[in-house]
């Protein structure tokens, strides 16, 4: 073990502490020990000790494992190979104990002992083996039913909320969806062919548990359209006290149905008479403030799906993107094939013009948002803009004016140019 | 005119080769290059006969920024 | 032995297969819920079953051991199932409410805190940095536990005016998606490469050390001779992917680098829509091993916020509410030439145009 006088200062604290947890292994194991060498001269240099490596893998893949090696090979021998691999982990980040177990013994045999619990895009992320132990580790994750999640301009492992597995809010079955979509592209989450990442998040209703509308290029985020319901009876208990604000989530006793409720309502399409909640839900924007606020008195509609938004990612390159509104709507029904089938057709547009490096969202900024909707044959929507445009640079193509002398409107198919 | 199977993968294994240390090629670059060529070659022919030259061990994923098709080589980053 | 057939592509298992038997038997029946305590969720079905489940903060950075511990705590008391949140944080079920006590003894005796339920601040989430990252200016695990220390008692408390997101990435490449937080804690480069050509040519690729810039600033050295690579420093970003790529271009700075606080974001879509955190303080000393320059400017934006905002506001909507002039002066922060936009287009959108301000 090497000294870490710096590390041993994260030892304190009443946050759990990642350094005791690592040192435990690093006392058994000489490459975890090398690991936590290197950590703290990275604390004491103020800099990291770490080169990215870009060809090791598994045949056949060209996803689910970073090459990655230390700058200090003679110092920290143990770590002069440290990959990643990324394992795809199970919609809803559920387990069985058994299976964790299985997972945690190949880990031991085969790398650091060292995880994530989970990366950034979801995955299980193993932290730190040498490039021999790549190929045996994928066949016994393999053999026991594991594969390898997304990496590189491939698709990457989808991940979606808990769902309707425990929450009733689920719009649609967010679970299933993810696992259908993560089956459906099996190979381009392995064989990296895309421009850069694409990635796809499942949030089962506006509250966005996995933050699908700012992390994945395709956001699709649940809704209903029909009527929000009402047990006026509960209003009442709300009103009254004897049921706590938001399920008992803030340190309020009791709910202000008129200040609290009515009055933030986003479109104030609510009325409140002391007795009665009436709800305009034809005005109402679907924000979830008055629901969160009382979830045994009102519970979203029956007409579910979700919407489709797409274009987000993280700053580089034209600086950080949220997803925009594609599709306001689409029934969500397995095996999902209408989500399938978009995603493959968007893939296709934005790999047929795509620059290296280009995501999806940086790919409609630079040809213009009427370049994918008529690729992917979706019709213009007020629902997908915030507001039109303030300027007067909008121009004609040929198929409007053919639209226009047939007597159609100009958001019609026939005047799509494909 | 379109080729057979086993003529694809090798014309494309040359691509690859020859591109070798002056340009990474994306796997959408060799198809659009054979398309050039080859107009009416299968989109999906294209994309199996890579994962041939992959499965085979005679290319590999490779990624610097962006994913690539490279022929096997030791990466810079291994060597001390 | 022959060996077996090798298997692809066959994803993930089925979740069906790790669910709590009480999640199945209700999968999609679910009518409401309640929160009975921090950290201890109740789920009503519309059966009449409930399931409790009991969240408990991880460090997302964890070893085969503490996976295992949390197996062992889960075969106890929660018939074998248990779950991660986005977050990062563990959830354990249980379908009797009496089991409580002995779990949050056993979970006390290991030093794991039950919380991160409504107005908390919960789990960082965070990316790798200095244990494993090639580009970070700062580390991640190691500033998360220090501002959790801090923050502490609102991990198990729901004493907030509404729920507080912090995320951490260590870079601006922000792997964590960290730019719709109520707190994002992002490390930054201020430094562009300086190529070393002399070492170049001996050490580096030049095809890959061109093609890792995302801005393409890196192009072949004009006289070819050298073998080596100039850089238009004005379109580097100090994203730090040429830096691994190639050891003869360091950008990395010890004490250049450092931390970014940005405030305000969010992801729901409650009342406001989704926002983007926008920049608070463009500059913190990186000062391992406990930050306390962060750990103190973080507690500082939480404490005014908690003091200052309304029932419900997340931070960004308290912000909005009060204008972005009175949040600097609150909290002491000064204002610089890094907080005006100057990134390509996005930037005209953030000047102000009304004579809606304060003084």
């Amino acid at each position: 073990m090497h000294k870490t006088p710096l590390l041993d200062q994260l030892e304190s604290g009443p946050w759990p502490s990642f350094v005791t947890d690592l040192k435990r292994v690093a006392a058994r194991k000489p490459q975890t020990a090398d690991l936590l060498g290197v950590l703290e001269r990275s604390y004491k240099d103020k800099i990291t000790h770490w080169k990215h490596g870009g060809i090791v893998g598994v045949l056949g893949y060209g996803s689910g494992i970073i090459g990655r090696y230390t700058d200090l090979p003679d110092e920290f021998p143990g770590v002069e190979h440290f990959h990643t691999i990324r394992v795809n982990h199970p919609s809803g980040w559920v387990y069985s104990t058994k299976a964790l177990r299985e997972l945690m013994d190949i880990w031991d045999e085969h790398g650091s002992s060292v995880l994530n619990m989970h990366g950034s895009t979801g995955d299980i992320i193993f932290l730190g083996t040498r490039t021999e132990e790549l190929e045996p580790c994928f066949a016994k994750l393999t053999s026991k039913g594991w594969d390898l999640g997304g990496s590189g301009s491939a698709f990457r492992s989808p991940s979606c909320c808990i769902g309707p597995a425990r929450c009733e809010w689920a719009m649609y079955d967010t679970m299933e969806a993810c696992y259908e979509l993560t089956q459906e592209f099996q190979f381009d989450l392995h064989r990296p062919s895309y421009p850069y990442k694409y990635k796809l998040k499942l949030s089962g209703c506006p509250n966005d548990c996995v933050a699908a509308v700012a992390r994945a290029d395709c956001s699709v985020i649940g809704v209903w359209k029909d009527d929000i319901r009402i047990d006026q009876s509960a209003v009442q208990a709300y009103a009254g006290g004897e049921l706590k604000p938001r399920g008992g989530a803030t340190k309020w006793d009791k709910l202000d149905i008129q200040k609290d409720v009515v009055e933030l309502c986003p479109t104030q399409c609510m009325s409140w008479d002391g007795k009665t909640l009436k709800i305009n839900n034809r005005e109402c924007n679907h924000c979830m403030h008055c629901i969160n606020l009382m979830p045994q008195a009102l519970r979203p509609g029956t007409e579910r799906g979700a919407a489709f938004l797409l274009g987000s990612h993280a700053p580089i390159l034209e600086g950080a993107q949220m997803s925009w509104v594609i599709v306001p709507f689409m029934e969500m029904e397995k095996p999902f094939d209408n989500l399938k089938e978009l995603m493959s057709n968007i893939a296709e547009w934005w790999s047929e013009h795509g620059k290296n490096r280009e995501r999806v969202g940086e790919l409609i900024l630079r040809l213009g948002m009427r370049s994918l909707l008529e690729a992917i044959g979706v019709e213009p929507a007020p629902q997908q803009v915030r507001i039109p445009r303030a300027n007067p640079f909008f121009f004609w193509h040929q198929s409007d004016f053919d639209a226009e002398a047939k007597g159609r409107r100009y958001d019609t198919r026939q005047g799509f140019i494909r | 005119m379109a080729l057979p199977k086993e003529e694809l993968v090798e014309y494309i294994y040359k691509m690859v080769e020859a591109a070798q240390g002056k340009k990474q090629l994306k796997a959408k670059d060799i198809e659009k290059a054979v398309l050039k060529e080859h107009p009416d070659q299968n989109k999906n022919d294209i994309k199996f006969a890579i994962k041939e030259l992959i499965d085979g061990g005679r290319c590999v994923y490779t990624y610097f920024g962006g994913s690539f098709i490279e022929i096997p080589r030791v990466e810079g980053a291994a060597k001390h | 032995m022959t060996e077996p057939e090798r298997k692809t592509d066959i994803g993930p298992p089925h979740y069906g297969q790790f669910l709590h038997p009480v999640m199945k038997a209700n999968y999609g029946k679910w009518k409401y819920h309640e929160i009975l305590e921090p950290g201890v969720l109740m789920h009503v079905s519309e059966t009449g079953d409930k399931l409790y489940s009991v969240r408990v903060g991880s460090g997302r950075l964890v070893s085969t051991d503490f996976v295992r511990e949390a197996c062992d705590l889960a075969d106890k008391y929660s018939d074998g199932y248990f779950r991660f949140t986005s977050r990062h944080n563990m959830e354990f079920f249980l379908t009797d409410l009496s089991k409580l006590p002995a779990l949050k003894a056993d979970l006390a005796a290991k030093g794991w805190p039950i919380g991160g339920t409504g107005h908390s601040v919960t789990s960082i989430v965070h990316t790798q940095g200095w244990v494993h990252c090639h580009t970070p200016a700062i580390d991640a695990s190691g500033i998360v536990k220090a501002v959790m220390d801090d923050l502490f008692e609102y991990f198990g408390k729901h004493d907030l005016p509404a729920q507080v997101r912090i995320a951490l990435a260590c870079c601006l490449n922000m792997c964590g998606a960290v730019h719709c937080s109520d707190i994002a804690i992002c490390g930054v480069h201020r430094t562009p490469p300086k190529v070393m050509h002399d070492k170049l040519r001996h050490l580096c690729e030049i095809p890959t050390t061109i093609a890792s810039c995302p801005t393409g600033a890196i192009r072949p050295h004009p006289d070819k001779s050298l073998k080596s690579v100039i850089v238009n420093e004005e379109r580097c970003m100090y994203c730090g992917n040429c830096y691994t790529m190639c050891p003869a271009m360091p950008c990395f700075d010890a004490e250049k680098g450092g931390v970014a606080i940005l405030v305000g974001g969010k992801v729901s879509n409650s009342k406001t829509p989704p926002a983007f955190s926008r920049l608070a303080i463009p500059w913190i000393p990186n000062n391992p091993p406990r930050w306390p320059e962060v750990v103190a400017a973080i507690r500082k934006i939480l404490t005014k916020y908690a003091e200052g905002a309304n029932k419900w506001e997340r931070v960004g909507e308290w912000i909005e509410r009060i204008g972005w002039e009175r949040f600097f002066e609150v909290c002491d922060i000064p204002f610089t030439f890094q907080h005006i936009d100057d990134y390509k287009f996005q930037a005209y959108d953030t000047y102000r145009t009304s004579m809606h301000f304060k003084f």
